[in-house]
């Protein structure tokens, strides 16, 4: 995996460019829709059932109609006529939510982990190896991913239907896309590729940069190389007259989509000071700048305050490692991460900050029950929907497209047997761009 | 008036006294002058026969016993003869005026590490850590370095003698209690095997002290090395048994030559006591139980957490050495305070504790270690006792050291004040009833660099 | 429910972290210290003084002042007042120490990287520092851009920082540079500079390099302002790196470096003359007392150990009179504990150069005042001056003598750190708990 990568930066000037041209061409046509497969599919009417369009107030007993994959129709029942051609699904008892969107995961991603020396003899060689960096910001996650029927359905039951995918090794991570959990043809899946560069405060082992502030600083430079390239490039294709040529540097090709031309850029953010880190940078380059991470949010609101960034906020609640309250035992840990943590969303919402909740870290399980304690924290469920659903869509920029139950949108969908996120709850139907996956318990 | 002329009549004698040395000196000189040290300090140790001694108008703290504001000290050779008021001067005795001083029986440093360190970065001259973990055949007093620079500079700051020890392993070696004078490292031994070194393993989840030195996670359990420490002993026991049958009885063969289980016997037989170095209140008891099992002479050292044990230690009559307080709380709960509290609690509870260095470099704030807990709760009479007699009770030298009591060994200091006190400076220093140099790396290295200055 | 839950929990434990601010609620800035031995360190101690802060600044001191209403009061019967410990040398409150891994470095900066939540900083408060020089490490020869920061414990980390101070930028010289104490790994070629003669050509070399920038902006911006600016003109490549260096040679930053012997110091105080940048201290300089003239001469002052030594070669003749000596020959000394240790028995440290030669009161101004003015901070803190901010500390018995305890740290008027209310704290936690 390692030599792909590495490959992928040093791939021979002309093949580069033109994968780049491919690249640029996918950028320009944003949210393009791959084409269906050929394969005809049934149009459903779901009758019965309460709805929560998200967008609206709740239909106590409402119709939704789904044909070639977007919500044709929905309504209070009665008013919704049911097409002739439709399988009709019977939903009484039922309730419809638009399909959650997990805004920061890093699903189907295989890392491999680095290798672990088992003799001295390989860990000494392990550190008089200088590592291989891990800066990538011409990665695609895209092309990393194997999507697994198992995984796709475990995420259903949660509620998911649509997910970022974000790389998760270096600092420059690479670039994320944007599934629908339709399947497993992967191009399918796609609804943006690439929607955005994900950048992490982490370091190098053994080379440059090693440290905290040595990342920043390697950020900082090579954001100023990237502008200063930008602007060779530029005055160089306006006039070569008298103009040394611009050497070509790949990885300074890749930043310029997101540093020049502002396509989203998602900052990492473990602590509260990687938030603050994050958002000089955002300022400091005027980068359309996202958090992700961000269970500290809460220290911090006056700064998100005023720089009015969105955020991806994990609702994993352990307290990050450089926290005063990993420091003082066992017992505060534990303490913080069940009575302050949990409060991150709720004080987010009071302060008015834009976010999206995400499972970011943690299991499909304990996502819910973290969601739980978010609302017991003082969330309201509503606004935990919200957030798992419009807000996230908004933030991704498929308002249109996602987020809500409204005709013309993607059919995204999801039934469950009583109130989602209540402890007893199943998700019983999911239908995901049209397409109906079924997870009713036989035994019932 | 009489008192003047007693002073005028003494300045006479120290006039005359002094005569008599210069000759001497000056004789010995011609005589031998290969004698004579490198840098011509011929005080330093040795050769100078210790004659009659009155250091007069001094206070004194004898720590056992009241303090005198004004008294004589006579001491005869190596030996503290008299303590008093209104001491008679013996004839023929050098007379030392302690106006404006107090007089201290000297510091005991209950674990250092002087002599086997001098520059703790360059391997060269480091000698207190031995590889491997089973080492009670290693023996500190075979690797001590008599000149080290750092040996003089504790001196001049009123300590006279040390535990030195060495560290790492499980079993570290064999620790030796020395004067902190001598011309090789054999004159120094006051007592040769003092006790041997057991480092059982940091407090878990304790977090690292500056530049990751501190305790920190132990790597394996005190169960663990307990367990393992039982065996070593049960196997010396068991080889002692076969060796002595078979010196009985011919026919029975010996058992083959088996180096730890040698060095350990004095330690199973009780003979040779354990410095126990302990650090979590849990492993602690546990060390308490082991100990009493075993019969095994313990002393116990570090002991961060033995506040919340204190009861515990008191009752199995186990005495403490403090290990260094320069140092962070292993655990933030302990609070910030823990390794400062811990002495007084300690004592309270009836403990006996010393103080220690633990270091060579630092040796000489061996009294500021026991200042900072009186910060925090200690008692200060009780202070001065931990860094004096409780040291000499622990390792059964009270009889010849730790007070200024007649008898006891002519180990002497005279402060400008309080002797823990940081501002305190030492103005003379007697070790078994002989002067010896205050100069050190630090004053000749001053007085050497002054020089430039002066000439200009 | 909810409430009973916020009760039993969340406010203890809010308050125990954010002890300053909840304590400070009552206050925030305004404080009466009453009939303190106030040590104003400029100035002779007075006996028995009130101490009147508004707002964080010192109003006044003198005897019996009447505070406005409102204002909590401080007993200080007894008590030493001394101005707050200011530490010129550590690494707390950071969240990395050494970017190592390039000889040189200067494009990092410190203050990207403040840990508000290092308990390092509660530590320093518990024994009066106020103020820390927090630096990078000494691991390559120009390290990265330090900061200065306020101990305000429970407040987020802009707050802390000094913007007034000088802004400075970490130099290192000698074995840990040369990397002399390291095991080299086997096949890891050793890193250049192995000599300090390397260390002194890699700054030379760094800093021609600068003004070879500074040059070519300079050149830009000319051609760029011509009346025909040539064809094909384009900025230099900005260079963070090289930017940093630039603010030395122009002036904007000032040179802290870590050095030990005599003739690295001479040979630094040759570059600086070379180059016309300034030096705002030398850190450690073991040997400073070998080369009195020398430091008098460049009106250079240390940073030192009081008397940690013996560590390395380049410590082995770091005498413990270094501070007390040069104190006395007119050079300007700090003490710093470039410890998370010991910066919490710094003044403990300042007090053994008593015994070295200093007065009390020299030895007081080491941490205090002298520190203020290596820091470029004298005309805000370091001393108990009306008009100066209010960072305090209250000490059981003399500062400087070893049986003296740190009782309460002040910083602009709020209590960071309170003995009795953590004691009174303890008592409540263990009768909770039904006593120990």
């Amino acid at each position: 995996m390692k030599k792909r990568e590495r490959k992928l930066i040093f791939l021979e000037g002309w093949k580069a460019l033109a994968g780049l041209t491919l690249i640029l061409a996918a950028i320009s046509l944003p949210g393009v829709e791959l084409a269906a497969s050929p394969e005809v599919k049934p149009t459903y009417a779901l009758v019965n059932c309460r709805i929560f369009p998200v967008s609206g107030p709740a239909i106590e007993k409402g119709t939704i109609v789904v044909r070639d994959g977007l919500i044709e129709a929905i309504g209070p029942a009665g008013k919704i006529k049911i097409p002739e051609d439709a399988e009709v699904i019977e939903a009484s008892g039922l309730t419809a939510y638009p399909g959650l969107i997990s805004a920061h995961t890093n699903l189907f991603l295989e890392v491999k982990q680095q290798e672990q020396p088992q003799t001295p003899a390989e860990f000494l060689s392990a550190l008089s190896q200088p590592s291989e960096p891990q800066q990538f910001p011409d990665f695609l996650v895209l092309k990393e991913l194997k999507p697994k029927k198992q995984t796709i359905e475990s995420w259903h039951k949660t509620g998911f239907t649509t997910v970022v995918v974000a790389p998760s090794r270096g600092i420059f991570q690479g670039q994320s896309v944007i599934l629908n959990l339709n399947g497993e043809q992967l191009n399918q899946m796609v609804i943006r590729q690439p929607w955005a560069l994900h950048i992490n405060f982490t370091t190098e082992r053994g080379i440059y940069p090693s440290s905290l502030m040595g990342t920043v600083a390697f950020i900082r430079q090579k954001f100023y190389d990237t502008l200063h390239y930008d602007l060779h490039r530029k005055k160089y294709s306006a006039s070569p007259l008298f103009l040394k040529r611009p050497e070509y540097d790949p990885f300074l090709e890749a930043l310029i989509p997101f540093v020049v031309e502002k396509k989203p850029v998602v900052f990492q953010c473990n602590n509260q000071e990687d938030i603050k880190r994050a958002l000089r940078l955002i300022e400091e380059f005027k980068l359309n700048g996202i958090l992700a991470g961000c269970n500290e949010a809460w220290r911090v609101v006056e700064h998100l305050n005023r720089a009015k960034v969105p955020l991806l906020v994990t609702v994993d609640f352990r307290p990050p490692s450089v926290n005063i309250y990993n420091q003082q035992g066992e017992a505060v840990r534990k303490k913080a991460e069940a009575e302050i943590y949990p409060a991150n969303p709720a004080v987010l919402l009071k302060e008015n900050i834009h976010f999206a909740l995400t499972g970011f870290g943690l299991s499909e399980s304990s996502f819910l029950k973290n969601i739980q304690a978010a609302i017991r924290a003082g969330l309201p469920a509503e606004a935990a929907m919200k957030a798992l659903t419009a807000d996230s869509a908004r933030i991704l920029g498929l308002e249109k497209q996602l987020g809500t139950l409204e005709p013309g949108k993607i059919a995204n969908l999801i039934l469950t047997r009583g109130d989602l996120f209540a402890e007893k709850t199943r998700v019983v139907k999911v239908i995901v761009d049209g397409i109906l996956f079924n997870y009713e318990e036989k035994s019932q | 008036m009489f008192m003047r002329k007693l002073f005028s009549l003494n300045k006479f004698r120290i006039l005359v006294l002094w005569t008599a040395a210069v000759l001497c000196a000056g004789f010995s000189w011609l005589f031998a002058g290969s004698l004579q040290s490198e840098n011509g300090k011929i005080m330093a140790s040795g050769e100078e026969k210790p004659g009659v001694l009155a250091i007069i108008n001094v206070k004194i703290v004898p720590v056992v016993g009241p303090e005198i504001n004004s008294g004589t000290i006579i001491v005869e050779k190596d030996r503290i003869k008299a303590v008093g008021s209104n001491l008679e001067l013996p004839a023929g005795a050098k007379v030392i005026d302690g106006q404006g001083l107090t007089a201290y029986p000297g510091m005991i440093d209950g674990f250092s590490s002087l002599g086997l360190v001098e520059i703790s970065g360059v391997a060269a001259t480091v000698d207190n850590r031995e590889t491997g973990r089973i080492n009670p055949q290693v023996k500190a007093i075979e690797a001590l370095k008599y000149d080290s620079m750092h040996i003089p500079i504790a001196r001049s700051n009123g300590i006279v003698a040390a535990v030195v020890a060495s560290s790492g392993g499980l079993i570290s070696g064999q620790s030796t209690l020395v004067k902190l004078d001598g011309w090789t490292n054999r004159e120094m031994v006051i007592k040769e095997s003092l006790a041997m070194v057991v480092e059982l393993p940091g407090i878990r989840g304790a977090r690292r002290g500056f530049m990751g030195t501190g305790a920190g996670e132990a790597a394996v359990t005190t169960e663990r090395a307990l367990a393992e420490l039982r065996e070593l002993f049960n196997r010396s026991r068991m080889y002692e048994k076969r060796r002595l049958a078979a010196a009985r009885n011919l026919l029975l063969p010996p058992p083959d030559f088996d180096e730890t289980s040698h060095y350990l016997l004095p330690v199973v037989k009780g003979e040779l006591p354990v410095i126990f170095s302990v650090h979590a209140d849990k492993d602690i008891v546990q060390v308490i139980k082991f100990v009493q099992e075993e019969k095994v002479k313990a002393i116990f050292y570090q002991v961060e957490q033995g506040f919340k044990v204190a009861e515990e230690i008191s009752r199995a009559g186990i005495p403490c050495i403090i290990g260094s307080l320069y140092d962070l709380p292993p655990v933030w709960e302990d609070g910030y305070d823990s390794l400062y509290i811990n002495p007084g609690i300690l004592n309270k509870a009836g403990v006996k504790i010393a103080f220690s260095s633990s270091s060579a470099s630092a040796a000489k704030d061996l009294p500021y270690h026991a200042a900072k807990a009186v910060a925090f709760g200690l008692d200060r009479n009780e202070a001065l006792k931990a860094v004096t007699i409780y040291p000499a009770e622990i390792f059964g030298v009270d009889k010849i050291l730790g007070s200024l009591e007649p008898g006891k060994l002519a180990n002497i200091v005279l402060a400008d004040g309080d002797l823990l006190e940081l501002g305190t400076r030492i103005h003379r220093v007697f070790i078994e009833g002989r002067e010896v140099d205050l100069s050190n790396r630090y004053t000749e290295l001053l007085d050497k660099f002054r020089k430039r200055e002066q000439k200009r | 429910m909810r409430k009973n839950f916020l009760k039993t929990f969340l406010i203890p434990i809010l308050s125990l972290i954010f002890l300053a601010p909840v304590n400070s609620l009552l206050a925030a800035g305004n404080l009466l210290i009453k009939n303190a031995i106030v040590m104003p360190v400029t100035a002779p101690p007075i006996y028995g003084a009130d101490v009147l802060i508004i707002n964080g600044i010192i109003k006044q001191i003198g005897p019996n002042l009447t505070p406005p209403p409102g204002t909590r009061v401080i007993n200080a019967s007894g008590k030493y007042l001394i101005p707050g410990i200011i530490d010129t040398h550590t690494h707390l409150g950071l969240s990395g120490t050494n970017e190592g891994t390039d000889a040189i470095t200067p494009e990092v900066d410190m203050a990207d990287v403040i840990n508000p939540d290092d308990p390092a900083i509660f530590t320093a408060l518990t024994g009066g520092v106020t103020m820390v020089h927090t630096m990078h490490g000494s691991a390559n020869v120009i390290g990265g851009r330090n900061v200065v920061l306020k101990l305000k414990w429970g407040q987020p980390s802009e707050k802390m920082v000094v913007k007034e101070a000088w802004p400075t930028l970490k130099f290192a010289l000698g074995e840990n540079v040369k990397q002399s104490n390291r095991t080299l790994l086997p096949g890891r070629p050793q890193r250049y500079p192995a000599t300090r003669m390397g260390a002194n050509a890699i700054i030379r070399r760094e800093l021609l390099r600068a003004r070879e920038y500074m040059a070519a902006w300079e050149r830009y911006e000319k051609l760029k302002n011509s009346k025909n600016p040539p064809r094909g003109l384009l900025p230099p490549k900005k260079d963070l790196r090289l930017e940093t260096l630039a603010d030395l040679l122009r002036g904007k930053l000032y040179a802290r470096c870590h050095a030990y012997v005599a003739t690295e110091m001479v040979e630094f105080l040759r570059l600086a003359r070379e180059f016309g940048f300034k030096i705002a201290a030398f850190e450690h300089a073991w040997e400073a007392y070998k080369i009195t003239d020398e430091l008098l001469e460049a009106g250079v002052g240390i940073s030192v150990f009081i008397d940690s030594w013996a560590y390395k070669m380049e410590a082995a003749e770091g005498i413990a009179y270094n501070a007390a000596y040069c104190t006395q020959r007119g050079i300007l000394v700090s003490i710093n504990s470039d410890s998370s240790e010991r910066v919490r028995r710094l003044f403990n440290e300042a007090g053994k150069a008593v015994k070295y030669g200093l007065t009390p009161d020299e030895a007081l101004k080491m941490i205090t005042i002298n520190a203020a003015k290596q820091l470029g901070v004298d005309h805000l803190v370091g001393s108990i001056e009306v008009g100066k901010q209010a960072d305090l500390a209250l000490f059981e018995n003399h500062p400087m003598s070893a049986y003296t305890r740190c009782e309460m740290t002040i910083i602009e008027g709020d209590v960071y750190f309170d003995r009795q209310q953590i004691l009174k704290e303890r008592e409540e936690a263990a009768a909770r708990k039904g006593g120990y």
